[in-house]
């Protein structure tokens, strides 16, 4: 066992200094994407469009945890939106005129993330001997039951109404500005840039860790899994608990910066769905996939679908056809903004089933797919 | 002391008795081999000992201390659920009923020292041989959530550590060149190498293999009799499976022989070869 063959030197055995590492040619785009994203609120005026931006953060914060769940370690989970709407209830009923109580923003960002962490636990533990399809529909169960919980909870959460005039983050006064954050969406926006920097640093460790291993490990087989000393029941229920950590963190920002938090934010089809397509269409798995699933989606429906009748009404009224504009195509399209959604999905998931940018293991697992199922059908034919 | 013992070990899927009160001892440093026809319940034997499943009636003890049923709560469960069962146990005994049936969870008998391998190959097939083997070192890292979140000094250290020693089992069982490439891409003949790899990863004392030499050619059995031998002289115990009469009988010190589900025969090669029990459980029935 001694002899040493000549085995090349790998790729992660280098080890430069940090900073060396950040000055590395193939992460000069990051770092000036990094300098675009700090700059942007300088640069650009309009501040609807930093609101946005904010917003924006929010999502590419929920699809990083559900990632956690169904990307890393494999577990399809339909209910994420109970987190998000545990973590925006936990901060709203503990910062907020509901029972004059006003915990501060800061601390509440972690608490309520570990309070839907707690909850993660509370319901993956039921779920654990499931998998699979089995699995998707008791987290549905899940996801519906929580934001009708808080619907009808009624004297502590506000029942229908919601809870209205959520506290908003206080930092100390600092070159002119009071460090009230307000409905200034500045401040927001560098909040969730931070938060979102946090959660990239936290998740990229978990990656190349004992745990990132074990989640994908049990992913592959949970048999073998267990075969390699991995407690697969204490392994699940930390990515789910991880996962609602994230959420939790988002619900926190969200009924912040909504200023009022209510049930119907959190439907299944408002959240789960939205952040479970973020994930697919981004690539299950890969950071930066989801990241950009997310963004775009969020783009598609805040932006696109709104938009789209417009321009069809003004594209139909420069061709000036009597006949088109009498159709009032508008109209329609507006209807059926859940249809269009679909078929703009259904496109990009024929065109890269492996999502935008996937990980490298499923790039390999669709390959390795479609070959074998090239040599099934030859067999069979 | 036997390091694997089992003592009476039943077990039954409905009407079919696949292991059928059998008694074995493997003994500390020696290459162990169980053979039999298709079908004699020798997996079966593997998973209850691994504690995929629970056997129906007896015992499994490693290293003297009963695995199934399991006798020392306070050692193996959280307090609350200790003194639970070990009320519970006391009752069932006063009834007549036996002791609890509980068995230790597979990862828990993996993290006692009991390794193994899968007749049909299950390896984690999009991760590289290498994060195989280093998945394989889990029971042995010590690494909490806070390290693997933060990423924290202890964390770094014991990362290195593991990569290095994973390197280091697959250069032990041949496979250094592939360190990078997905599990799945390999040949048949190192994946199961790297399975054996994965297992010898947690640190084993008693590593159980189900056929590792099944669809090898001549050559290949040969170099894996001369791994397995290379793995009993690092102080592993060898458990082995297999099909091929002539194989076991050059590697293994001590056989047994099952046929449905009943031991026929137990003993040094030359003593199994030459019972007629084992020559009519083979001849009668291979194919
Ligand atoms: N999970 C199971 N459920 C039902 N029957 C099983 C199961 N596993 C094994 N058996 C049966 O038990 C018998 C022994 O199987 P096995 O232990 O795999 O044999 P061997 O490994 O010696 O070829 C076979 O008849 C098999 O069909
Ligand atoms: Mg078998």
């Amino acid at each position: 066992m001694s002899q040493r063959t000549g085995t090349p030197p790998a790729v992660g055995n280098r080890k430069p200094s940090r900073l060396g590492r950040l000055g590395r040619a193939q992460n000069i785009p990051y770092l000036l994407l990094g300098i675009a994203l700090l700059l942007f609120p300088i640069l650009d005026s309009n501040r609807s469009q930093i609101d946005v931006a904010a917003f924006a953060g929010v999502w590419v914060l929920l699809a990083l945890g559900l990632n956690i769940v169904v990307g890393y370690a494999g577990l399809l989970d339909l209910g994420y939106a109970a987190f998000f709407a545990i973590g925006s209830y936990a901060f709203a009923i503990l910062a907020s005129g509901q029972f004059n109580i006003h915990i501060s923003f800061w601390i509440l960002l972690f608490a309520s993330a570990f309070i839907a962490a707690m909850f993660g636990v509370l319901l993956g533990a039921p779920t654990l001997r499931l998998r699979g399809d089995y699995l998707a529909i008791v987290t549905l169960g899940f996801g519906e039951i929580v934001p009708r919980v808080f619907r009808n909870l009624t004297p502590i959460t506000g029942g229908v109404n919601g809870i209205v005039g959520v506290d908003q983050p206080k930092l100390p006064a600092v070159f002119g500005w009071s460090g009230n954050f307000g409905f200034n969406p500045i401040p927001y926006y560098y909040l969730i840039l931070g938060v979102i920097v946090l959660c990239l640093f936290l998740i990229n460790n978990l990656r190349n860790s004992r745990l990132g291993r074990a989640w994908m490990a049990i992913r592959e087989d949970e048999v073998a899994a267990a075969a390699t000393g991995i407690n697969t029941v204490t392994t699940k229920l930390l990515a789910f608990a991880l996962g609602a950590s994230f959420s939790g963190f988002a619900g926190t920002y969200y009924a912040s910066k909504l200023f009022i938090v209510s049930p119907e934010s959190f439907s299944f089809q408002a959240v789960s769905v939205v952040v479970l397509v973020m994930v697919v269409l981004g690539g299950m798995g890969s950071m930066r996939g989801v990241i950009v699933g997310a963004l775009l989606i969020y783009f598609i429906q805040s932006y696109v679908l709104i938009q789209l009748p417009g321009w069809i009404v003004s594209a139909t009224t420069a061709l000036n056809i009597d006949f088109l504009t009498k159709l009032d195509i508008g109209s329609y399209v507006q209807r059926s903004n859940f249809l269009i959604f679909g078929i703009i999905l259904a496109g990009i998931m024929l065109l890269r089933p492996q999502g935008l940018l996937p990980s490298a293991q499923r790039k390999v697992e669709l390959e390795g797919g479609t070959s074998d199922e090239a040599v099934a059908d030859l067999g069979s034919a | 002391m036997p390091i694997l013992e089992t003592r009476g070990l039943t077990k039954r899927f409905g009407g079919l008795v696949a292991v059928n009160s059998v008694d074995i001892s493997v003994e500390q440093g020696e290459i162990f081999a169980m053979i039999g026809p298709n079908g004699a319940g020798k997996t079966t034997l593997f998973n209850l000992v691994a504690g995929l499943y629970k056997p129906t009636s007896g015992q499994i003890l490693f290293n003297g201390r009963s695995i199934y049923p399991v006798r020392d709560f306070w050692r193996t469960y959280s307090p609350p659920f200790a003194a639970y069962y070990m009320v519970l146990d006391s009752i069932r005994r006063g009834l007549g009923l036996g002791p609890m049936p509980l068995g230790l969870k597979p990862h828990a008998v993996t993290a006692l020292g009991v390794a193994r391998t899968f007749q049909n190959i299950r390896l984690f097939s999009y991760m590289t041989a290498l994060e195989n083997v280093m998945v394989g070192e889990h029971p042995r890292m010590h690494a909490k959530v806070w390290d693997s979140l933060l990423r924290t000094p202890f964390a770094r250290r014991e990362e290195h550590k593991v990569r290095e020693r994973a390197r280091e089992l697959l250069r032990f069982v041949g496979l250094e060149r592939q360190a990078d490439q997905y599990a799945r891409n390999l040949p048949y003949g190192f994946q199961r190498r790297l399975e054996i790899a994965r297992a010898l990863g947690t640190a084993p004392k008693l590593l159980m293999l189900d056929e590792p030499a099944a669809g090898f050619n001549p050559q290949e059995k040969n170099e894996l009799m001369q791994l397995i031998q290379d793995i009993r002289s690092q102080g592993i115990t060898v458990f082995l499976i297999e099909h091929d009469m002539k194989v076991v009988m050059e590697v293994s010190e001590r056989i047994v022989v099952l046929d449905y589900g009943e031991k026929i025969a137990e003993g040094p090669p030359q003593k199994v070869r030459t019972d007629p029990r084992v020559i009519e459980a083979y001849l009668g029935k291979s194919a």
